[in-house]
């Protein structure tokens, strides 16, 4: 094996020998050191790369020779190591860009790599007149590309290829790409077929080269076949830059704007207006979040910047949703039924969670993601905020009559119905009158048409412990009377409470009662379910005193009040038709009587 | 003047008079009390002395042992010990005193003397002899009393023999021997220093290297350069006990089991600090302490008495000066109700000042690894450089430590010549951000010692260019 004058460095043509670690016949092992080097960057003890006897020493101490020169032979028994891994291509980081440099590399064919100083120095000259076997592998397109799909081959198995002649095609997220051959020589093994897609580094084929070495350097993608793919994906995603200098690039492309309008390439690559930290945009990178998403992201560092801890919050919390949503588990079906009463107006609802505006030591606050009822939720309601333009409408209504009926047959009812009445199946069975006395408040908007549905199904919002809400509904609930409407909001409250119910149980509901009196609570202003137009909260039965005239009279009564607010979409429903259709189940419910039942 | 103030300061050291200048600055009432020259330990008797005297020893070291490697011709080669002390002290002096007018041109009250408190905000002041001479009250009181060397009953300082760092660097002659007990920066450096002055110097460290808290590679970098000096290094040791004989110290030290006994004309008690939490009323409020220093919360530095803060070294660790004006900014910043991004302990700089010089921040390799880091070194010894080559520090390198996944820095570490200097850059690159790449595509200029921070960052991606 031939032993050569290494290189110590790009600039370092030349180097002098300080010194003969070991003599002509002498032993020496792997690693062991041969001989001392000086060049005018460093001094380096070279250590032997095989195991062998010296059999010849062609320069002396003090002999200055260029880098590659053979200056000694080692004889290793005719055993000829493997060449080491370092044969292996590089992982190059800046594809493409700097394809001249890498080409005129592989054109040192017997460039010895070096290692400095103290550091053991292999040689990585590969011995000669064996046929080699090079490893092709799916080549690194981008700091974020992490697998590439096999297009197709160009070449079969046992063909020719010349050094730079197409061998495969490639496509990954980003681009597609064809491959060139690295060397001259024959295709000896496909390894994976075409549309079979593996990661980055993964040995795709195999090529033999002919009796003759080669450095090898990693296919090369060439640049003018590179093209950029524009997916939907991507378009709405907005990719990111895959090195930092185009992302600088672009970021000022975005601050030009304003100067150059019409600039339309430029502008078509969009990005922040942020400074992000290369490392933020590092991570974004590998784990695929988007400007979009960046620009969402509260920043707690200087000048409000999004710091590593931000994004890795974000990414955290981001995670957390997918995974919990991968679970099966009774969320799931209840996360896939509100999906279904979605109905969604908006196509799309995401609404990022918004960021807790200062910044929090851990020991001050504890951060919880939100399971995926908690988001759907929330996204409901700022969904139904930005849909309906709300407004509230109260009135007090006297239930006095319904106060008493219940006191006296309240005990009597559920020994023979086997159900316990309470206020709500009253006020269910005067707001489906109201419904069918005022069919628009029954309705949905759907665009500038207004669909009045001619059945009522109506919704029950129901809280979940430990906290949470639902709102399954009763279908058809027009063709029920008060002890009906009684069972099937008992039934849909336990179906909710053991998580039993079914898609069917929670959509298509045309109008939502919620009862926040159960908790006490006198007067409410509840969101609108969407898409219905209207809400009706119903506040808990308070003894009051009011003024009453008896006879002419005003006197002071003591009265079971209960108090009644209709959220109305004013897109639909008028402050006059909320008055009336509050006023007509205020009647309703003050005027009940026993027939009714 | 009043004695109402809205903050009251105690402790006129780096941490406490930053944070009396700041406090100045945003409009408080504030008054700074101390009962010694200000600029606290680090002025008077830490960083700003020792770095005079330091480079006293490296321009006596680089004369006498590398002045005909640059073809210069010395004879009678000779210092005069008492005015390298004088130099030191005279650096220090005018120092405090720059502090003093600092102080006052922000409008900040000063009062000299001890401070101790009466009630969660009042202060009464003390002269020398405990007489009440003043007293104050103030909304907001901060604490930064400091620390003070560490003293073990095993190693009685007397400030004679068995001196600490103050007395150190007030010696009247270089001592024949010294035993320097504890590795860090402290001790490192009046090794470093005694050292190239003549003394036979011998160091004793309980932990596996010198520079326990630095990366280990560098640790025995500089250990196999101080041995290369004479300088004896037990690690692994620990001092049993010193004992004053005559005119020399006995020391006797336990290494894994084997003992054995060293002497010398003095002995350095350099173990390391603790708070200044006593005396002065703490106890009787209860402030909260741990391990001789005052517990606060890290992003207010209020203590858990309202009203209370503490700053610097009183706080504990890491007790360096950059940190204690740091903290002193950020409580009172954090006091106007201004929004602040809390300190990153994670890039704070660690700097000795021995030849070769050592400074790092962030995680060490073993560090990085413990944390679970998946990890990308990145290495260039000066050996590679030009610059160093140019100017005779071919001694070091720069490391760096990439977490692998995302290319975060997460520590860097350099021993060489300019090695403190160097650090800011890399501290600056961590708390921005940066990444590998950024750093290898920031142009360094050349030829400069910098130059190898890009290429160690070159190197752990496969691209350095001169190694
Ligand atoms: C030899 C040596 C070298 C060092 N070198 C460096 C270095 O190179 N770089 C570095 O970053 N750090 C160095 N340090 C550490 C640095 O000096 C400290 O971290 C720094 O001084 C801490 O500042 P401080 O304000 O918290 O406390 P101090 O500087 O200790 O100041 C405390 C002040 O409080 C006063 N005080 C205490 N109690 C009272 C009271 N009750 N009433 C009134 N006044 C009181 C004291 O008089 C003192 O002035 C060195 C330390 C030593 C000992």
């Amino acid at each position: 094996m031939e032993i050569v004058m290494p290189k110590m460095g790009e600039s370092v043509s030349e180097g002098t020998i300080l010194k003969w670690h070991k003599k002509i016949g002498e032993a020496v092992k792997r690693d062991e050191i041969i001989f001392e080097i000086s060049t005018d960057k460093v001094d380096t003890e070279i250590p032997s790369p095989v195991e062998g006897i010296l059999s010849e020493i062609r320069f002396n101490e003090g002999d200055t020779v260029d880098v590659g020169t053979v200056v000694a032979i080692i004889d290793s028994n005719g055993e000829i190591k493997k060449d080491s891994s370092e044969q292996k291509p590089e992982v190059v980081h800046q594809p493409a860009v700097e394809e001249n440099k890498i080409e005129e590399s592989s054109k040192h064919e017997d460039k010895t790599q070096s290692i400095l100083s103290n550091e053991k120095i292999e040689s990585t000259r590969p011995s000669a007149n064996i046929s080699d076997s090079i490893d092709l592998q799916m080549p690194k397109m981008g700091e974020s590309v992490m697998e590439g799909t096999i297009i197709k081959w160009y070449k079969k198995v046992g063909e020719q290829v010349k050094k730079d002649e197409t061998i495969f095609e490639i496509s990954t997220d980003k681009v597609d790409t064809e491959v060139p051959s690295p060397a001259d020589g024959i295709l000896s093994e496909i390894l994976v077929a075409e549309q079979e897609t593996v990661e980055v580094g993964t040995v795709v084929a195999k090529l033999t080269t002919a009796a003759k070495t080669t450095q090898i350097s990693e296919p090369k993608p060439e640049v003018k076949k590179v093209q950029q793919k524009e997916t939907k994906a991507e378009k709405t995603k907005k990719e990111l830059p895959s090195s930092m200098h185009e992302n600088f690039s672009s970021v000022k492309a975005t601050s030009l704007e304003e100067e150059e309008v019409g600039n339309s390439s430029l502008n078509k690559n969009k990005s922040t207006s942020k400074f992000l930290s290369p490392l933020v945009l590092n991570i974004a990178r590998k784990e695929n979040v988007s400007f979009e998403e960046i620009e969402k992201i509260k920043g707690t560092g200087l000048e409000g910047r999004v710091t590593k801890k931000d994004i890795l919050n974000y990414i955290e919390q981001r995670n957390n949703t997918k995974s919990e949503s991968g679970e099966t588990n009774i969320r799931e079906t209840q996360q896939q039924i509100f999906d279904e009463t979605k109905q969604e107006v908006l196509s799309s609802p995401s609404v990022t969670p918004s960021k807790v505006q200062a910044v929090y030591s851990s020991s001050e606050v504890e951060r919880i993601p939100m399971d995926i009822v908690r988001q759907k939720i929330m996204q409901h309601m700022v969904n139904s905020r930005d849909t309906s333009v709300h407004v509230s409408a109260m009135l007090e209504v006297d239930m006095t009559r319904i106060y008493n009926f219940l006191k006296a047959n309240r005990d009597e009812i559920q020994r023979k119905q086997g159900i316990k009445l309470t206020y709500m199946p009253f006020v269910s069975h005067a707001c489906i009158k109201a419904l069918k006395e005022f069919p628009l408040v029954n309705a949905t908007i759907d665009g500038t048409t207004i669909v009045k549905k001619k059945f009522i199904n109506l919704g029950i919002a129901v809280a979940m412990e430990p906290n949470g809400l639902i709102v399954p509904n009763i279908k058809n609930a027009d063709e029920k009377n008060i002890v009906g409407l009684a069972r099937s909001i008992n039934e849909l409250a336990e179906k909710a409470r053991t998580k039993r119910l079914t898609p069917d149980d929670i959509t298509n509901g045309t109008f939502t009662i919620t009862n926040y009196g159960v908790f006490g609570t006198i007067f409410g202003t509840p969101i609108i379910n969407q898409p219905e137009v209207a809400i009706l909260g119903v506040g808990t039965v308070v003894k009051k005193p009011v003024v009453v005239e008896i006879e002419g009279t005003d006197t002071i009564a003591i009265k079971p009040t209960m108090a009644l607010t209709l959220s109305h979409d004013h897109r639909l429903v008028d402050g006059m038709l909320g008055g009336r259709f509050l006023k007509s189940i205020k009647d309703t419910l003050e005027s009940f009587s026993i027939n009714e039942m | 003047m009043s004695n109402q103030y809205q903050i009251a300061v105690l402790g006129g050291g780096p941490g406490g008079y930053v944070a009396a200048i700041r406090a100045g600055q945003l409009g408080f009432k504030t008054v700074l009390i101390d009962k010694d020259n200000l600029g606290g330990i680090c002025l008077n008797w830490g960083c700003i002395p020792t770095k005079s005297l330091l480079k006293n020893a490296e321009i006596y070291d680089n004369i006498k042992n590398h002045s005909a490697d640059f073809g210069i011709k010395v004879q009678g080669l000779d210092f005069d010990f008492t005015r390298i002390i004088k130099r030191s002290r005279d650096i220090a002096e005018r120092m405090a005193k720059n502090v003093e007018i600092l102080v006052k041109k922000n409008k900040v009250d000063r009062i000299r003397g001890f401070g101790k408190f009466i009630s969660s905000n009042e202060l009464e002041i003390l002269d020398n002899n405990g007489n009440k001479i003043n007293s104050i009250s103030a909304d907001k009181i901060i604490i930064a009393t400091g620390a003070r060397p560490k003293v073990l009953p095993s190693i009685p300082v007397d400030k004679k023999f068995i001196i600490t760092s103050s007395e150190a660097m007030v010696l009247h002659e270089v001592p024949k021997e010294m035993i320097i007990i504890g590795a860090g920066a402290i001790g490192i450096e009046f090794a470093y220093f005694y050292s190239v002055l003549g003394s036979k110097v011998t160091i004793v460290e309980m932990m596996d290297t010198i520079l326990p808290i630095e990366d280990k590679e560098v640790s025995e970098t500089l250990a196999k350069s101080f041995k290369k000096r004479g300088i004896e290094i037990f690690t692994k040791t620990s001092v049993e006990k010193a004992i004053v004989n005559g005119n020399k110290v006995l020391v006797t030290i336990n290494s894994n089991g084997k003992r054995k006994e060293l002497s010398a004309d003095k002995v350095l008690n350099a173990i390391g600090v603790t708070g200044n939490v006593e005396g002065f009323g703490l106890e009787e409020l209860g402030v909260e302490l741990f391990k001789n220093h005052i517990k606060v919360n890290k992003s207010t530095y209020e203590t858990n008495i309202k009203g209370i803060y503490a700053i610097g070294d009183v706080i504990g660790p890491p007790w360096l000066a950059h940190v204690a004006s740091q903290e002193g900014i950020h409580c009172v910043e954090k006091i106007k109700g201004i929004t602040v991004q809390d300190i990153d302990y994670t890039s704070i700089p660690g700097c000795t000042f021995c030849q070769p010089q050592v400074a790092s921040v962030g995680l060490t390799e073993d560090k990085a690894k413990e944390s679970g880091y998946e990890i990308k070194v990145g290495k260039f010894p000066f050996m590679a450089s030009g610059k160093a080559f140019a100017i005779g520090e071919r001694e070091g390198f720069i490391k760096i430590i990439f977490d692998a996944k995302y290319g975060e820095i997460l520590g860097v570490h350099i021993i060489g010549s300019e090695a403190t200097e160097m650090i800011a850059e890399a501290g600056l690159a961590k708390s921005l951000e940066a990444t590998g790449e950024s750093i290898i595509k920031t142009v360094h200029a050349h030829p400069t010692l910098a130059e190898a921070f890009m290429e160690a960052a070159a190197q752990a991606y496969g691209e350095a260019i001169h190694i």
